[in-house]
Parts: C-alpha cells; structure tokens; sequence
C-alpha cells in the first residue's frame, strides 16, 4: 500500500516512516506544498497523510487536488493547531479523518489502518494474527473459530493492540485511544491493566496463547514474542 | 442624563437666576423712576398751589392730594418729602402716598401746604414685574429648548449614528468603519479617532488570535518530533530497564507539557470568544454521556456514584464548551476524591451539582477558580480545569459557586 507523508517537519516524517514502514506500507514523502502538488499529480497514493501547515501554501488548499486527481485516496488531515474550523473545514472538504499534533505513531498507525480498511484496499474487513481473528464490520473476535465475548473497551484494546502488532504500546496511547482526552484526569492507569488482565483470561479460556506481554516501565506488546 | 437634557438644565438655572436678579434690579429702579416723577409734579404742585394763594388768597383743598392749614408758627422755609400711607374710605384700606409738604409765609400768614400723589403699591409692582419678566423668561426658555433641539438632533444626529455603529464593532470582524459625517471638527476628529482605535483593536485582536496559534503550532511540532523519537526509541528490544524508565519518564512529561499548551490555547480561545456557534444541546443526554466516559475512573477509585438526573434539559450554547465544563466538573470530582469517596451529580432545570468526597482545602474558595492554582502542591495536574469551568460559566453568563458541605466538595452551576 503506497502512503504520501506531507509533512514539513523532516524528523516527524523521519519517525513516521520507521514506524510504518515495518507494517508494509510504501512511504513517499513531500516536505513542502509545491512537492505535495508535484507527487500528487504525477503519482497515485493509497494513502495520503496530510499536514494542513506547509510552506508554500495551506493544506485546505491540496484537498481540493487530492479529491479531484485521487478519488479513492483515503486522506487523513493533521494539524498542530487544534482549530474546529480547520477540522470541521477539513472533513466538508473531503478528508477522511483528522488527528492533532502530537498524536501517538501508535494512533496513527490505527488510524491509516481504519482507513484502509474502510476503503477495502485489501479486500477485506477481516484482521489476522495466528490463531485470532478480528473483524471489524461485526465488531466481533474469534480465537480458533470461537467467538470471544470481550465487552466493547476490550474489543477495542484488542484491535488496537492487534493493529499495532509487534510495537511497543503505551499505557497512555491506549488510554487516550479507548477513552479519548478524558484521560487526562488520571495519574493511575491502573484501570487498563484491569482490561487486558480480562483480555488475556478470555483469550486463554478458548485455549488462545497470551500474546500480550508486558514491557517493564513503558506499557505493553502484541507480538509472539 | 443626556446631553441635551443636561444643557436646558443648565440654562433653566442660569437664566432663572438671572432672571430673579433682573426683576429686583427693575423693582428699584421702577420704584426709584416713579418717586422721582411724583417728586417733580408735586414740587410742581406745591408751587402752583403758593401762587395761587399768594394771588387769589384761595385756599383749595382737596384732601388727600392737596392739605393747606394756617399755622402760627413757623420752623424753617423748607421742603420736606416723607412716605406715608393713608386711610382711604373707599377702598377701606391704608394706601401709600408720597407726600411733599412745605411751610412757608404768604402774605405775612404762614401756612403748612402739602401735596400728596398715590404711590405704586409694592405688592403690585412686584406683580406686575414678576409676570412680565416671568412670562419673557418662559418665552425665552421655550425658544431655547426648541432651538436646541432642532439643532441637537442635526447636530448631534452623527454622533450617535457614530455611537451605534461602535455598538455593533466586534473584535473579531474586520473591515469596522464609521460611516457619518458631519461638517464639525469634534465630530470628524472623533470619528477618525475611533476609527483608529478600532482598526488597533481589531489587528491587535488579530496579532493576538495569530500569536496564540502559531506558538501553540510551534510548540506542539517539536513536542510531536519529541514524542515520535522517544516511541520509536521504545521499539527496541535490547532496552534495559533503566533505560526504558527514563524513557518513559521523558514520555510522560512530553505528553503532559503539551496537555498542558492545548489547555492554555483552549483557555486563551474561550476567552477571545472564539467559540460562536451555538446549537441546542440536551444537557442531561450529555452528562450522561460524559459520566460513562468516565465509569472506569469511578470504578477503578470504588467511588459510590449517585446520579439524579432529569429526563431532558435543553440548553442553547456552544456544543465543545458544554462538553468541556462536564468532562472538566465530573473529572475533578473524580481525581480529587478519596478512595471508596462519594460522587453525587444532580441535574434538575437550571441547576447542576456536581458533590465529592475530600479533605477540606486550607485556601479560601475564591482561589479555586484561579489558573495554576492547585489545592495540593503535589497534585500533578497544572490547575486548569476549573480556571477553564469559570470562562465557560462567564462567556454563558452561567453562575458558579463552590461550598463545602459535610465532608463534600461541590460545585454548582446556574444556568
């Protein structure tokens, strides 16, 4: 899947790049409005991440482009300012998606993932890993073909683990992901822990392997170790 | 008190004054012209009575304007000129006169002669003068006040054509300009003034609006490179414990400063009023919305939750700052309970109450609301929440309070 960072802060794209690119996303980049224009018209993406503050001109401005040179595009917006107006402006003018700066790479992965899901880029509403099976047209999960009854915060955390499978996750990315910015008025994340302990119990019950480890200090990892 | 109204009074007083003052000035000299006259024509009288004696040897008399008596003896060969006043039958009533008398010798007899004429009587006279400068003075005022205000209105039509105008300025709408005119220099240079100063305002307003979001821009993008490297830097297998917790510490209080960046932009914005549009919002949906968002909090704290919430209150205001003033509310009673505390949030038409289980705080009430105001200095949360609850309650026009009652924290707001 091809993937356009247009994004004038070369280190962010730097970081972005080494997160995705391991998921096997194709990553071109574009640091200023005129190279977004230059690649946007010679070029079809799958994908386009797009930062509404570039030199060279606003970001409002290429939706127009994207929309009509790459229909299917999906086109996630970012922006440091935090306006309504740009995101609501943003979405009427036919973005997908919208996420602040700063955003977890975790988020962001998911968030691109949503996208290409929706737009059925591979076909498919169905994520796999080993023997546990999401999908997300019917919100439901299966371990070994048996369907796993996870409340709707566990379902979450679970594809948003299995989405960002094999990263480190922290406890603050997944917090502020299943509970939004409410999150804020904690200093104990304790309450996510209580979740993935359910998590990893329900999975075990339908004779699942725990997946889920812990990383000492910072929060957790999806992988088969 | 207008301008207009302020002016006639001033007139009314001034030229009342003077106009009391004119009067008694004009009774004197009235009084003073008319005693000179009947001087003259009694003096006047006087001689012709004493020729005629001296001719005729007739002795008119004609009580009271003329007295002509024999006497024997004789003082001194002189006027005498006295007021006096008289009984007169007719009107049944003391009448004054002037009076001029003289002694003199005629013919070898001496005689008292004196004439006498009615004098204006001074209650009259001050009739008579009241009114005429009375009615002059009502005139005059009369005429002023329509002068005034046929000229105010004209005159001072651009003034408040002007004044309108800068009722409908708004800081955040530019292109304001002042569209009267008026041939009067105060009025001109008044305009031009305000033109000015509204023009300062609104770039200033808009230097402001442009500062607040660039630096948060700016801020916010190195805090993204910041937290993107440290992520990345998380995504190594071979991290030893240390390592990963001095990471993660950076991580925390990354995230945190730029918590801390959006709350202040938030707070600069709500305070520009940049929250406008306003739709109709069913206030007990959304708090119970919010509370939901929250029940992993409560639980997790075994906080005993109470809820009395009506059915439907409908509320027109800003959608984002309603849901920021519950999130904020209910997130305070949350962090700022004790474990197994109580939480009651009570809704009912125009009031809510949001109540927590805590200590005392040692600090006046009046602080709470304040911005880096923290109840414990340890608290890790920078003391924004309720300085943010405050501006939304102002910008509303809501009343906020907070007590503490029974070992119970609360905080009530009336819409």
């Amino acid at each position: 899947m091809k993937i356009l960072i247009v994004e004038d802060e070369r280190e962010l794209v730097g970081a972005i790049k080494s997160f995705l690119e391991p998921e096997g996303f194709l990553c071109e980049t574009a640091f200023s409005y005129f190279e977004a224009e230059d690649s946007l018209s010679s070029y079809n993406y799958d994908i386009i991440i797009l930062d509404l503050t570039l030199p060279g001109g606003d970001g409002l401005d290429l939706i127009k482009l994207i929309r009509d040179r790459n229909r299917q595009a999906g086109l996630l917006i970012v922006s440091a300012k935090n306006s309504l107006d740009d995101k609501i402006r943003g979405l009427d003018m036919g973005a997908d998606d919208y996420i602040t700066k700063p955003f977890h790479l975790a988020e962001l992965n998911s968030r691109i993932k949503s996208l290409a899901r929706r737009r059925h880029f591979d076909g498919a509403s169905e994520l796999i890993f080993n023997e546990i099976k999401i999908n997300t047209d019917s919100n439901e999960v299966f371990v070994k073909d048996c369907l796993l009854d996870l409340t709707k915060k566990e379902y979450e955390i679970l594809l948003y683990f299995i989405v960002n499978r094999n990263k480190v996750i922290t406890r603050e990315a997944i917090a502020e992901h299943v509970w939004g910015d409410n999150i804020s008025y904690t200093d104990n994340y304790d309450f996510i822990y209580s979740h993935i302990k359910n998590i990893r119990r329900k999975i075990e019950l339908k004779n699942g392997t725990n997946y889920l480890h812990n990383i000492y200090g910072i929060g957790y990892k999806f992988s088969e170790r | 008190m207008k301008l207009l109204q302020k002016t006639n009074r001033a007139y009314f007083l001034i030229s009342g004054a003077a106009f009391i003052i004119a009067g008694v000035v004009f009774f004197f000299v009235i009084s003073f012209f008319f005693k000179d006259q009947v001087n003259e024509k009694l003096h006047h009288d006087i001689r012709n009575i004493t020729r005629s004696i001296r001719t005729n040897g007739v002795l008119p008399n004609f009580y009271p304007f003329i007295e002509i008596k024999e006497v024997s003896m004789q003082d001194e060969r002189s006027f005498k000129a006295i007021d006096t006043l008289i009984f007169d039958a007719l009107e049944k009533r003391k009448i004054p006169y002037r009076q001029l008398s003289l002694v003199t010798l005629i013919n070898g007899q001496a005689y008292f002669i004196a004439a006498r004429d009615t004098l204006p009587e001074k209650d009259d006279l001050m009739e008579a003068i009241a009114l005429a400068t009375g009615s002059v003075f009502i005139l005059l005022l009369l005429s002023l006040y329509l002068i005034n205000r046929k000229l105010s209105l004209k005159i001072w039509k651009p003034f408040y054509k002007t004044l309108d105008e800068l009722k409908e300025f708004s800081h955040d709408k530019p292109g304001f300009r002042l569209t009267s005119e008026s041939e009067l220099y105060e009025f001109t240079e008044l305009n031009s003034t305000l033109e000015k100063l509204t023009s300062k305002v609104i770039s200033d307003y808009q230097a402001l609006k442009r500062f607040t979001e660039d630096a948060s821009h700016e801020i916010q993008t190195p805090l993204a490179i910041i937290q993107s490297k440290l992520e990345t830097l998380m995504q190594n297998p071979d991290l030893k414990k240390d390592q990963a917790e001095l990471i993660n510490s950076a991580y925390v209080y990354t995230l945190r400063i730029s918590k801390l960046t959006q709350t202040l932009l938030l707070l600069t914005k709500i305070a520009n009023d940049q929250f406008p549009e306003k739709v109709i919002v069913n206030l007990s949906e959304l708090l119970c919305e919010k509370i939901n968002m929250f029940e992993d909090l409560i639980a997790d704290k075994s906080l005993n939750l109470t809820k009395e919430i009506t059915p439907v209150f409908f509320l027109e205001t800003n959608f984002f700052l309603a849901e920021s003033l519950l999130i904020n509310l209910i997130g305070n009673a949350v962090k700022h309970n004790v474990a197994g505390g109580i939480i009651m949030i009570r809704l009912d038409h125009n009031q809510l109450e949001i109540a927590n289980s805590g200590e005392k705080f040692a600090i006046p009430p009046s602080k709470l609301f304040a911005r880096f105001y923290k109840a414990e200095k340890s608290s890790d949360s920078p003391g924004l929440g309720l300085a943010i609850v405050r501006e939304i309650c102002r910008l509303n026009k809501w009343e906020i309070r907070y007590v503490y009652e029974e070992t119970l924290h609360k905080v009530v707001v009336n819409f």
